[in-house]
């Protein structure tokens, strides 16, 4: 039950959104996020938006393993 | 493999310190470590203990006997997560109920369970509300919509828990935590500088092979230096601020409560409850509930593998009377308990 699924919004209408996670699409309560535009990733969790997803997870792992070594 | 994962791989599977015990504290973080093979690179000197991350695991038996009175007793429509149906109760766990006559319906989502009130005007539906952070703003939204709508046949049974008592209880267990990053994508970064000015360090991790690897590889390193330390690694989902919407949300309706977790006590301040605003949407009031006092099966040691103080097979029950098919403790049941998840991939 506690799975986050990261999902691409694929539109927005007062506080819902649609959204597609892999090809399965479903609507979503969009109400705690600011500007949620089409085209943005969000992770859902228990039917709501709770972040928006600002980056590829490979390029945030390179900067840090960077910022490390 | 590129150079930056090998990297993070190399610093993981040949830490040759002292014994580092890290935390996990998320069932996402247990599953997907296992899932991905990680346990099978660490050397013996590095253990991660899979702590309460799992809210059907840290849920206490109690729950589940209020959740089976008011649906046998009282007539209510149960609405819940999947996960919680084959949790034992101290004699029936929901599935038993529904064999017993009772309803019982599965939902993804608190507000799916606003839609079923909402379609279902003769019945009286409860949402059982477990979970961190993470979830609790769903609960909290849900009820907001039952009471802008009128559905007065919605209620919610609460559980929700707060997972800064469970650092502060737990911070003895391990040299460091690796924080659950979907509960700091809402509460923010706050509470772990918090933590390190006390002297209990961890890293944020995503949920990706490579995120949990270059977490644990950061957590390695910052460790080896001496001094207390928090990383965000996990920084493109979880801001500093977290999500200030559902902060103020759960600040708007819920009411900090001291909260049993189960292996672990009741915790003060751990847990979340409707505020009194909320009370025509709180089951136990809408139902005048007694006080209930679960029994867990005396034998089962899902607390103590809660705590890191034994793993999932130092249980006497583990894969004998207690399987992912018939589980006995709450670890057992979930895809993301410590013991489905030890049973499913380290048997």
């Amino acid at each position: 039950m506690c799975v986050g699924l990261s999902a691409r919004v694929v539109k927005v209408n007062q506080g819902m959104a649609l959204v597609d996670a892999g090809g399965a699409r479903r609507e979503i309560s969009a109400q705690l996020l600011d500007e949620l535009e089409p085209g943005d990733y969000v992770m859902v969790h228990a039917g709501i938006a709770i972040a928006k997803i600002t980056d590829e997870d490979k390029d945030e792992t390179d900067q840090i393993m960077e910022d490390l070594l | 493999m590129d150079k930056n994962r090998q990297s993070a791989l190399e610093i993981v599977s040949s830490y040759d310190g002292p014994k580092l015990r890290i935390m996990e504290t998320c069932g996402t973080h247990t599953h997907e470590i296992f899932r991905l093979g990680i346990r099978r690179i660490l050397p013996a000197n590095l253990e991660l203990i899979s702590g309460p991350g799992c809210p059907v695991c840290v849920t206490p038996v109690s729950f589940i006997d209020e959740a089976v009175l008011l649906a046998l007793e009282y007539g209510a429509t149960i609405c819940t997560f999947g996960d919680l149906l084959r949790v034992p109760g101290t004699s029936l766990s929901l599935a038993g109920a529904r064999a017993q006559g009772a309803r019982i319906r599965i939902v993804y989502a608190p507000m799916d369970a606003v839609s079923y009130a909402k379609q279902h005007p003769e019945e009286s539906a409860v949402f059982l509300s477990v979970g961190f952070e993470t979830t609790t703003p769903a609960t909290c939204l849900a009820v907001r919509l039952a009471a802008a709508d009128g559905v007065s046949n919605f209620s919610v049974l609460t559980a929700n828990k707060a997972m800064p008592g469970a650092y502060r209880a737990l911070k003895h267990s391990a040299d460091l935590f690796l924080y659950p990053g979907h509960v700091h994508a809402i509460t923010g970064t706050a509470l772990c500088e918090e933590m390190t000015r006390e002297g209990v360090s961890g890293v944020i991790a995503g949920f990706t092979s490579d995120e949990i690897l270059t977490a644990l590889a950061v957590a390695i390193v910052r460790h080896r230096e001496g001094a207390p330390f928090f990383v965000n690694c996990y920084p493109r989902v979880v801001r500093p601020q977290g999500n200030p919407k559902a902060i103020a949300l759960m600040n708007e309706m819920m009411d900090p409560c001291d909260s049993e977790w189960r292996g672990l006590g009741v915790i003060p301040d751990s847990g979340m409850r409707l505020k009194a605003s909320c009370a025509a949407f709180d089951a136990r009031k809408k139902f005048d509930l007694p006080p209930v006092r679960g029994h867990a099966n005396p034998a089962c040691r899902c607390g103590d593998v809660l705590r890191g103080a034994c793993r999932p097979h130092d249980c006497p029950l583990f894969g004998k009377t207690c399987t992912p098919e018939h589980p006995v403790g709450a670890c057992m049941v979930s895809n993301e308990g410590a013991c489905s998840a030890w049973y499913r991939y380290a048997l």
